[in-house]
């Protein structure tokens, strides 16, 4: 009951939206005769239809951009990580590096891409340096807050015990930081993909960038598959995010939005 | 046990000041306190807020340091008897960590000390009993009241059997009716401990009926005005509370408070 009570509110919402979306296109193009109207709403069916026809290419092609993502945001993920470990051991070391972890994000990741593409000359290698370079910050970020999120009186019941620096960590900051290191990690797993997409864009052999870039330049005749590289792009970060919510469900299932209700005595 | 015959004391403090360095104004928060507390005595800090009866608690424990004055917990320094693991504490708060199963919670500073798994799960049940959990040890700490966390907190204090029991307003966020309640199992267990424990409470019902006796302190700056005895029998029982003994207690202590 629970679970058709959780459902129902999103399939009627989908249903909803859909319906929406086809009568607003059928608006656009038959009433009100807006030029290039099904470049700017196009129908869904169509799109889905182009979609089921080609499904399999772009299911391939989004496979290799979520690949690569996945790849940079494993290594920014680590990166960021141990950044923050640092930093909240050292405070020398979070003022050294916190400036520029700060200053990195100021530079544009459209400015960024293609110079990083100009130095490594790979493009497999871009994504996967664009997908980390975007995943660390907010990693590192919520990281940090996380391992500083701890309460001072547990932070006292531990020295109270007398405990060592890492049993201090390993018991009582660590499993504190899992909230906001997983916070950081959903807000990255979507810009990972996102930032693989761009470097596909810059000139790529292979990814749902490059399909996308390829139906754009083919004008309004390949508009539905233009419009299925978007929503393939769209799918591979809501299922990056997806899967991020549930490995925290797994390894943090303590948390006040996990619990069940009615399970308090 | 009433704190005449001391030889060693557990706990002495001689002349200790603590002053909080807090930028604009210093603020002194105990003056020169001398005390002893006997091994195996139950006594109480008793003072309205102000009084400096929590920093005195936490110098004991050694979470702060005094400006001026010494300290000695059965002949050692604070800091080697916290490295030697003698205290077990209870703050205000549960401070349960809520990644952790009760007993596992329970637990906790016996993992620090490198104990066994088969040794510490055979201790969490002990415990679980001990405060009337038996249930509860599989349950996450969130999923029970604020009278059974505290509770828990108890029970992970006892865990490493501290030679001292610091415990700073446990019950303090309780109804009136779980704190009586509470106060009364503290008792049974520590009748079955008996280390010894300084209780920190601004309830002078509840530091008399613990007690054996109560250091009564006055604020600003916090000292210690006086120490009263407790001579009611032990063990206490909840009837006790409306003897004209307890009244005459309460009576004399708050005097001393007015007195100051």
């Amino acid at each position: 009951m629970l679970y058709r009570g959780r459902m129902l509110p999103t399939i009627v919402w989908g249903l909803g939206l859909l319906i929406l979306w086809e009568a607003v296109s059928w608006l656009m193009l038959q009433v009100l005769q807006v030029p290039l109207a099904q470049s700017k709403l196009p129908y869904i069916h169509k799109v889905l239809y182009t979609f089921g026809q080609y499904g399999s290419t772009l299911l391939m092609e989004g496979g290799v951009t979520f690949a690569n993502a996945g790849l940079g945001f494993l290594l920014g993920a680590i990166a960021g990580t141990l950044i923050a470990i640092l930093m909240s051991i050292s405070k020398w070391v979070e003022q050294l590096t916190f400036p520029y972890a700060v200053a990195s994000q100021m530079i544009p990741i459209l400015g960024l891409a293609p110079i990083i593409y100009g130095i490594v000359r790979d493009e497999q290698l871009a994504r996967v340096l664009i997908a980390g370079y975007i995943t660390f910050f907010p990693v590192a970020l919520n990281m940090l807050r996380g391992l500083r999120s701890a309460e001072p009186a547990a932070l006292e019941l531990m020295y109270s015990y007398a405990a060592k620096p890492w049993q201090m960590y390993w018991k009582l900051r660590f499993p504190a930081a899992l909230p906001g290191l997983f916070s950081g990690l959903k807000i990255a797993a979507p810009l990972a993909v996102t930032g693989a997409i761009l470097v596909e864009l810059m000139g790529a052999r292979q990814g749902i960038g490059v399909i996308m870039l390829r139906n754009l330049y083919y004008g309004p005749s390949h508009n539905y598959m233009f419009w299925s590289t978007v929503f393939i792009g769209a799918m591979l970060g809501v299922a990056s995010y997806l899967a991020i919510n549930l490995m925290e469900r797994i390894a943090a299932p303590w948390q006040p939005e996990f619990r069940v209700k009615g399970g308090g005595r | 046990m009433a704190g005449t015959a001391i030889t060693i004391p557990e706990i002495q403090m001689e002349q200790v000041s603590m002053q909080y360095d807090t930028g604009a104004s210093d603020v002194l928060a105990v003056q020169q306190v001398s005390l002893k507390i006997a091994k195996g005595e139950f006594v109480s800090l008793l003072g309205p807020s102000g009084c400096g009866k929590t920093t005195l608690l936490r110098l004991m424990a050694d979470l702060i340091q005094p400006t001026s004055g010494m300290i000695k917990i059965a002949g050692q320094s604070a800091r080697e008897a916290r490295l030697a693991q003698k205290y077990g504490i209870v703050f205000q708060n549960p401070v349960l960590y809520d990644w952790r199963k009760v007993k596992d919670n329970i637990t906790l500073p016996l993992e620090m000390m490198g104990v066994q798994k088969a040794r510490r799960s055979k201790k969490a049940e002990e415990l679980l009993e001990l405060v009337g959990l038996q249930d509860f040890g599989s349950q996450y700490p969130w999923q029970l009241s604020g009278g059974m966390q505290q509770r828990v907190a108890i029970a992970r204090a006892l865990s490493m059997e501290p030679e001292i029991l610091l415990m700073d307003e446990p019950f303090s966020a309780l109804d009136e009716f779980s704190r009586e309640r509470l106060n009364e199992e503290l008792l049974l267990i520590w009748s079955k401990v008996k280390n010894t424990v300084v209780f920190v409470t601004h309830s002078i019902p509840e530091s008399i009926f613990l007690s054996d006796r109560v250091f009564v302190l006055s604020p600003h700056p916090g000292r210690l005005s006086s120490v009263v005895e407790i001579p009611l029998p032990r063990p206490r029982t909840q009837e006790m509370r409306n003897s004209p003994e307890f009244f005459q207690l309460i009576a004399a202590i708050r005097d001393r408070f007015e007195g100051v």
